[in-house]
């Protein structure tokens, strides 16, 4: 389970470090609610990707009802914990809804950019 | 019993709340069930890899889950926040509710698709493991375009004042536009997956064919996201179109019919063009030579299918400006 936990280490500290760097830099030019909403968004971000990867030796190697059961409630159990930020951004005025979202996205992000950016990468190597 | 609107408005806050969740959350469990089922026979296959399996099917996963995540942002918004008490509130609740829980669907189960692809392609040709993952989240992320434009289209709903239009029949164009972007996806997230699935089990066939598989898995999704985008052409037109007031029943029904023709409409092109496209793809990986032949039929069949879709749109168009 070595490489799950380094996968995590590494999406989770990019996102929670932009995150942070991102948030601090909106809230020095006045955008106080946009910089806590996009720190918010990553924290349960972040805590979500942990507890999927933390679920997932769970779901394999049981029986059918069993890895079922456990699926359901971890997909329960994770909606639950995303939810809490939304609804926080939706009702108190100290947190931006949309860079809420954005920092629960942050990691699918950065998921994405490095694959992409390494396919570009490998084209133009090729071209070179 | 009589009910003031803002009653109406709360039980259509509430309803379109619990349609984008459960709808939205359809699709990702059947995505993130057909990725763990993949895993467990890469596993068995590979017992080795299971470190790297376990990684990639928790990428893959949490690329997948990101539709039904969308749904869960809107199923809150609409919980959560206290709307005004105008009439029109309640299609302007439903549709984005409607939007947003259908639009998941197909790009959840669509993802899962070369996740599960990439497990097994991963137990097989271990050496590719960097393609197959670039692959399959190249793919994923393509299958999520339906349920961004299905988002787009709720939050638009949901920050337009629609307060100045006339009720007949805005409402009708309103439930219409939530109806044309959410059905409309299902059919674009499940076909961009079927291709996107044939292109990593063609890495792990034969990785030489790397380059020329992405390539076409690219054109293929590329194609079948078209109806997707018929149908946010829809949305957009009934969302932002001045309609006339009227008493008559027709126009409102003829703007909730062309709202229901393109998002009917959408889901059998896009999947057979994903059919076609994952075809194609599975023929290049095993013959390269034949690239050139392989998607020029591609995209031949593609456009043979994607004529009913195109049916869909006229109809729609039809319905909206001259019925």
């Amino acid at each position: 389970m070595e490489a799950l936990r380094q996968t995590q280490k590494k999406y989770s500290s990019r996102a929670i470090t932009t995150a942070i760097f991102a948030g601090f830099f909106l809230i020095l030019i006045g955008q106080p609610a946009m910089g806590k909403g996009l720190i918010l968004g990553t924290v349960f971000g972040i805590v979500n990707f942990v507890l999927m990867g933390e679920t997932l030796p769970l779901r394999l190697g049981k029986s059918k009802r069993k890895t079922y059961l456990f699926s359901f409630g971890s997909i329960f159990f994770r909606y639950i914990i995303v939810a809490v930020p939304l609804v926080m951004a939706i009702k108190l005025e100290q947190y931006n809804l949309f860079s809420t979202m954005l920092g629960i996205f942050l990691i699918q992000f950065f998921i994405l950019a490095e694959h992409v950016f390494s396919l570009i990468s490998s084209a133009r190597g090729k071209q070179v | 019993m009589a009910y003031d609107i803002q009653t109406w408005v709360s039980v259509a806050a509430l309803s379109g709340g619990g349609m984008a969740m459960g709808f939205g959350a359809i699709g990702a469990a059947i995505g993130e069930g057909y990725t763990a089922a993949s895993a467990n026979e890469a596993i068995s296959r590979n017992p080795e890899l299971s470190g790297d399996i376990f990684k990639t099917m928790l990428v893959g996963q949490a690329i997948a889950e990101s539709a039904s995540i969308f749904a869960l942002v809107i199923a809150m918004m609409l919980l959560f926040t206290e709307f005004a008490a105008h009439i029109l509130m309640v299609p302007v609740l439903l549709g984005a509710g409607l939007a947003m829980g259908m639009g998941a669907i197909g790009a959840g189960v669509g993802a899962g698709y070369p996740a599960g692809a990439c497990c097994l392609g991963m137990a097989r040709q271990p050496a590719m493991g960097g393609r197959l993952t670039t692959n399959m989240l190249i793919g994923s992320a393509v299958c999520q375009t339906p349920a961004i434009f299905a988002l787009v289209v709720a939050f638009i709903l949901l920050f337009t004042d629609f307060s100045q239009s006339p009720v007949s029949p805005t409402w009708a164009a309103i439930l219409g536009a939530g109806i044309s972007a959410g059905f409309g996806a299902i059919g674009s997230g499940l076909g961009g997956g079927l291709v996107a699935q044939a292109s990593c089990e063609g890495v792990a066939r034969q990785p030489l064919t790397a380059t020329p598989v992405t390539n076409v898995m690219l054109l293929g999704q590329a194609v079948t996201q078209t109806t997707a985008i018929y149908a946010l052409l829809v949305s957009f037109i009934l969302m932002f179109k001045t309609f006339p007031a009227t008493d008559l029943i027709a126009p409102p029904m003829a703007l909730l019919a062309a709202g229901i023709c393109m998002g009917i409409g959408a889901i059998g092109p896009a999947i057979g063009e994903g059919i076609a496209g994952q075809s194609a793809v599975a023929g290049i990986a095993r013959n390269q030579e034949h690239v050139a032949d392989l998607t020029r039929l591609m995209l031949v069949g593609q456009a043979v299918a994607e004529s009913t879709g195109i049916y869909s749109l006229v109809i729609a168009l039809i319905l909206i400006f001259v019925v």
